[in-house]
């Protein structure tokens, strides 16, 4: 049984997956601001249910050792839709920067959240995992 | 093995790093030239250039920024009463460049501004990843 198979730290691992993906859409959003035409896009909400969906794509894996590479960077979970931000310009630009730094932000605070928690398990693991009478 | 997804968005906002830098020299051009008149009798002085951005791809599936080049501004050149002046043609008429050092001067807060986001998005990618190290680091203790 990998660590992958604690339903928290799959959990965990998969919402850093989709920030670090939102990440790299919110960084070409912040490039193209002065592109004409160009309409920002994002990620749909996070979801578990919808990620493990997506990661279910990937590689079958049928020998010990063997690690399930994950397909979803453009499938289904963290595919990028259109969102316009709240303004248009003249020339077909619909990037706000401030809204894309909102996004960034959030993103930022959601995945240190993320890192806290999976801290925290890996900490509770160990100490379950000590032997009885032992400290260290 | 570096995470592809992390270089793809540091790989993204350094092409925006390079576009902006790039139009700043363009504005840096209009700005030394708005008064270049021009050197032959009657002739077209500096005609005040616009820079062109358009998307590029800077690695699989990530579409980063590039300036493609200059296109002139098409504003019609000032034309003032100078019959003094080497560049007046045969009614003693200038044209001076469409150069405004107003507009110049937005244009410059623009591109800072989107310069210093790219930059916000380099360092909270690096600041990410710093504190995903840290989990090895803290750990058990």
């Amino acid at each position: 049984m990998g660590l992958d198979d604690i339903p928290l730290l799959a959990m965990l691992k998969s919402k850093m997956s989709y920030v670090n993906a939102r990440e790299q859409v919110v960084a070409q959003n912040v490039a193209n601001a002065d592109t004409p035409g160009y309409t920002p896009q994002d990620l749909k909400p996070f979801s578990f249910a919808a990620m493990t969906e997506a990661a279910g794509a990937g590689l079958i894996v049928d020998q010990p050792g063997q690690m399930a590479l994950s397909k979803s960077t453009k499938t289904g979970a963290l595919k990028p839709v259109d969102t316009p931000d709240t303004e248009a310009r003249i020339d077909g630009n619909q990037v706000v920067l401030e809204d894309q730094m909102n996004k960034l932000i959030q993103s930022r605070i959601d995945y240190e959240t993320a890192v806290d928690f999976y801290q925290q398990s890996m900490s509770m693991i160990t100490t379950a995992a000590r032997a009885p009478g032992k400290s260290a | 093995m570096a995470d592809p997804l992390i270089n793809a968005t540091l790989g993204i906002a350094a092409s925006a790093l390079q576009a902006q830098q790039a139009r700043m020299r363009v504005i840096a051009e209009n700005l030394a030239n708005a008064d270049s008149v021009s050197t032959t009798a009657g002739g077209d002085p500096y005609q005040r250039q616009i820079s062109v951005f358009a998307p590029e791809e800077v690695q699989k599936g990530a579409t980063g920024v590039k300036m493609t080049g200059v296109r002139p501004d098409a504003t019609p050149f000032t034309i003032v009463h100078d019959p003094g002046n080497p560049a007046a043609n045969a009614n003693g008429d200038v044209k001076l460049p469409n150069v405004d050092p107003l507009t110049e001067a937005l244009d410059m807060k623009e591109a800072q501004r989107a310069y210093e986001a790219s930059l916000n998005v380099i360092t909270t990618v690096r600041s990410m990843q710093m504190k995903t190290l840290n989990i090895l680091t803290q750990q058990g203790g």
